[in-house]
Parts: structure tokens; sequence; C-alpha cells
């Protein structure tokens, strides 16, 4: 799973019927120490009520397709948690209640 | 499988993951000798890795060949803990 921040919405119309109603977020991926962005974005289906700003982490290929949001549905990219608290090497670098205040 | 590092743990409450009571390890991707690439995944712990094994990663819809991740959104994780390996009958790596 790829730890992501969300950084905003993808609205479309023209879409395949099973793609209808499922909330589409623009991720940039992160690095989880810094907290800063790589520059690299993907659009991935939200399945747990992330929004912006939130570190969020999202499973690609097949396994996208596993949650009661996807199943049977052409997604390939689907973020599965929103992320409380990173730790790395017993250093907290990410609180998500902390970086709210 | 891919050889990386535990780093550290990653903590989520709101998922639909669906998998009982997981353990999120941040891991980062490294070499036989262990030294690390600087890029990092959070990965699903089956076995009970702790911060500074050298542990082997499955990747893609493989991962979901287990009791606990059948049918589960969950596409990295990690299935051994490396105890020794080598390269050309010399030692790389031995957990201490």
């Amino acid at each position: 799973m790829v730890l992501a921040r969300v950084r905003g919405t993808v609205v479309s119309t023209q879409k395949p019927q099973n793609m209808e109603g499922l909330r589409l977020l623009l991720l940039e991926k992160i690095d989880p120490v810094t907290l800063k962005g790589k520059g690299d974005f993907v659009v991935s289906i939200d399945s747990v009520g992330a929004n912006a700003g939130e570190i969020v982490f999202f499973v690609t290929g097949s396994s996208a397709r596993m949650t009661e949001t996807t199943k049977g549905r052409p997604s390939d990219a689907t973020i599965i948690a929103i992320v409380d608290t990173i730790e790395k090497d017993g250093n907290i670098t990410y609180q998500k209640a902390a970086e709210q205040q | 499988m891919n050889l990386a590092r535990v780093r550290g743990t990653v903590v989520a409450t709101k998922r639909s993951d669906a998998v009982a009571s997981p353990r999120f390890l941040l891991v980062e991707e490294c070499n036989q000798h262990g030294e690390g690439r600087g890029e990092y995944l959070v990965a699903l712990d089956m076995i009970g890795a702790e911060r500074g094994h050298l542990v082997l990663l499955t990747q893609g819809s493989s991962c979901r060949w287990t009791y606990a991740t059948d049918d589960k959104p969950i596409d990295t994780l990690i299935v051994a803990i490396v105890d020794e390996m080598d390269q050309g009958g010399v030692y790389v790596w031995k957990q201490e």
C-alpha cells in the first residue's frame, strides 16, 4: 500500500454506468518521513470518506476491487485507510490530530 | 518477493479493508545488504515482524492467497522474516 495526501477531487460525467456514484480523489504520493509530496499524482476511488489534506494509503491492481465500494467496478487504485499516526524508528513523523490544530 | 526493512508502524482506525485486527508496518525497499533506497510502503504484517527486520514482501494479487487476506483489498504483505542470506557463498545478511 502507498502513502499519499488527498490534494483534491476529480469530477467526471462521461464514464461507465458502474462507476457512477463513486468518489474520485486526486492523491499525491508522499515521503513518510518529511511528509512532503513527491510530485507524483494518482486518481483513486475513495472507500473510507477521506477529505482534502488527510494522509491515506491506497491499494492498486486487482486488490483495488476488493472493497465493498469497488466490488465489480473497474478501479485499479482504491483508498482503504485514513492514517492517524506514522511512526519511524521510534519517532512520530505524523499525527493526524496534531496537524489539524 | 522483494526485500524490505521494517522502519516503523502506521496506525489507521478508519479503514475499509475488513481485515481482522491488522498490523500495518512502514517498510523501506532495500538491497540484499538491507540498505534502504528511500522508497517506503505500508505493508500488512502476518508474522510479527519488528523494526530493523529484513523481510520478504509479496505484492499484488498474490497477497490475497492467505486465510486472513482472502478477498481483502491488500496489495503489500510481509510473508517472511529473513534469518540469513548468502550471495555466492558469502553472507550478506544475518539476523542479529
